[in-house]
């Protein structure tokens, strides 16, 4: 087994049954898991940021630090290893918030409520999710089967 | 001994802070210091030549020969440079000290430190805050030191501190404050006296999850540490067993009437720099 680091504004996909893919410290930050489980292909995407439209330059050299850009790159990614979207399973976690009742640090509903937007224009259905409240979470993705365990801050291991 | 007297027993055993490194930064901050006075300081501390010449000669500069004179290689990289590899040098063989209590990974603390600094760097530069480079990198790096300390003390008291966060009401730090009768930034203050720091940082470290009661000289220091801090947990850098349960000093933002596009583009500006920090500090990002 080898374990994948996906960085903080970062994505990758494998397809060897192998591999094991995991993201660290998820704040408000997005991690998003796509698995086809027939192709056994899988992809994680680690965004910081909801929209890439305040740096295009930034958005061109790495395109995974904005849901807007990496996103769609990582499903491409994916089908390119031969996933078929109408089988991916996605799962999705991260968008914490630190305590802040002036709303003046809500990046991580604003990086959530982008990929509802996007998916909910392309007909995706997220099928599992564990989202915002005040912890950090680590993401892991086994390729063999596309099981999602999370790592939480306070609460420990669970499968997603 | 009560707890606190354990504790202060603690603080009194840390190594110090390095003699050169504080000496250097007097020399540097001298406006066009003689670059031989550094080099005596410099050399008599191995360690910090070695230092100093690695991060001259790695990949990163890419010079094209190799440089073998500590001379060469301080006018090479620099005055900030300098400083900055000076001080988290200083700073990361503190927080690598093993901290079994509140670290989830034994690089963590130290992670948050320099995400913290970063983040403070940029906040300033782009905000254009009149406030001294040196001072507020300085205080970024150190401010969560007390953390170092009361790791050791918290043992059997964590699980108190826990079940407090966990329903919601209190921050982290309230937590300890409540369990403990203070916090890691009061200790952290404490550590820097020790080192005798000079009072703005002293009162940065203490009041970084209370800016609102530091000093009104060194409110504005500690207002950034403050909010560099909290950016710094948000985006992920360096989230202990605390989370993200510490709260919000947006007050600089409200001040300086900064938006959400404003603050979306400081983050990204601190991540481009962070990538940079981490490649020359050779620290994985993780």
């Amino acid at each position: 087994m080898s374990l994948v680091t996906i960085g903080i504004a970062d994505l990758k996909v494998s397809n060897n049954p192998e591999d094991t893919l995991v993201t660290y410290s998820l704040g408000s930050c997005i991690g998003l898991a796509v698995y086809d489980p027939v192709a056994k292909v899988g992809g994680l995407l680690h965004y910081m940021l909801p929209d890439s439209s305040i740096n295009q330059e930034k958005a061109a050299k790495n395109p995974a630090m904005f849901a807007n850009k990496g996103i769609p790159l990582l499903f491409k990614q994916c089908y390119k290893l031969g996933a078929d979207k109408k089988r991916m399973i996605i799962k999705v976690a991260g968008g914490s918030q630190i305590m802040d009742a002036a709303g003046t640090f809500n990046i991580g509903k604003r990086n959530y409520a982008i990929l509802r937007k996007m998916f909910w224009k392309n007909n995706v259905m997220i099928d599992g999710e564990d989202i915002g409240g005040n912890c950090n979470r680590t993401m892991y993705m086994q390729l063999d089967d596309g099981k999602i365990n999370l790592k939480i801050s306070k609460k420990g291991m669970v499968e997603l | 001994m009560n707890l606190m007297e354990e504790i202060i027993a603690a603080v009194d055993e840390m190594p110090p802070f390095p003699q050169v490194v504080h000496r250097a930064m007097q020399v540097i901050a001298i406006p066009e210091y003689e670059v031989s006075n550094l080099v005596e300081i410099l050399k008599v501390d191995q360690a910090v030549t070695a230092n100093i010449l690695k991060l001259c000669n790695s990949a990163y500069f890419g010079l094209p020969r190799k440089v073998s004179s500590l001379k060469e290689a301080v006018v090479y990289l620099g005055s900030d440079q300098l400083k900055q590899l000076l001080l988290s040098g200083a700073a990361s063989k503190i927080y690598e000290k093993p901290s079994e209590g509140y670290a989830v990974f034994a690089d963590e603390l130290w992670r948050h430190a320099l995400a913290t600094a970063v983040m403070s760097q940029v906040l300033r530069r782009h905000l254009r805050l009149k406030i001294d480079e040196n001072m507020v990198f300085t205080a970024a790096l150190l401010h969560d030191v007390g953390k170092v300390v009361l790791s050791s003390f918290v043992s059997d008291r964590y699980i108190a501190i826990e079940s407090m966060v966990e329903s919601g009401d209190y921050s982290f730090q309230e937590a300890e404050k409540d369990v403990l009768g203070f916090d890691h930034a009061e200790i952290g203050g404490k550590i820097a006296e020790s080192w005798d720091f000079p009072p703005s940082i002293v009162a940065a470290i203490t009041f970084h999850h209370e800016p609102a009661r530091s000093p009104k000289e060194f409110r504005l220091l500690t207002e950034l540490v403050a909010l560099a801090n909290n950016l710094a947990v948000m985006v992920g850098y360096g989230t202990g067993v605390d989370g993200l349960a510490c709260r919000g000093h947006g007050l600089l933002l409200q001040k300086l009437k900064l938006e959400e596009k404003d603050v979306e583009e400081l983050i990204l500006l601190f991540q481009m720099e962070m990538e940079k920090t981490c490649d020359i500090a050779g620290v994985s990002e993780r």
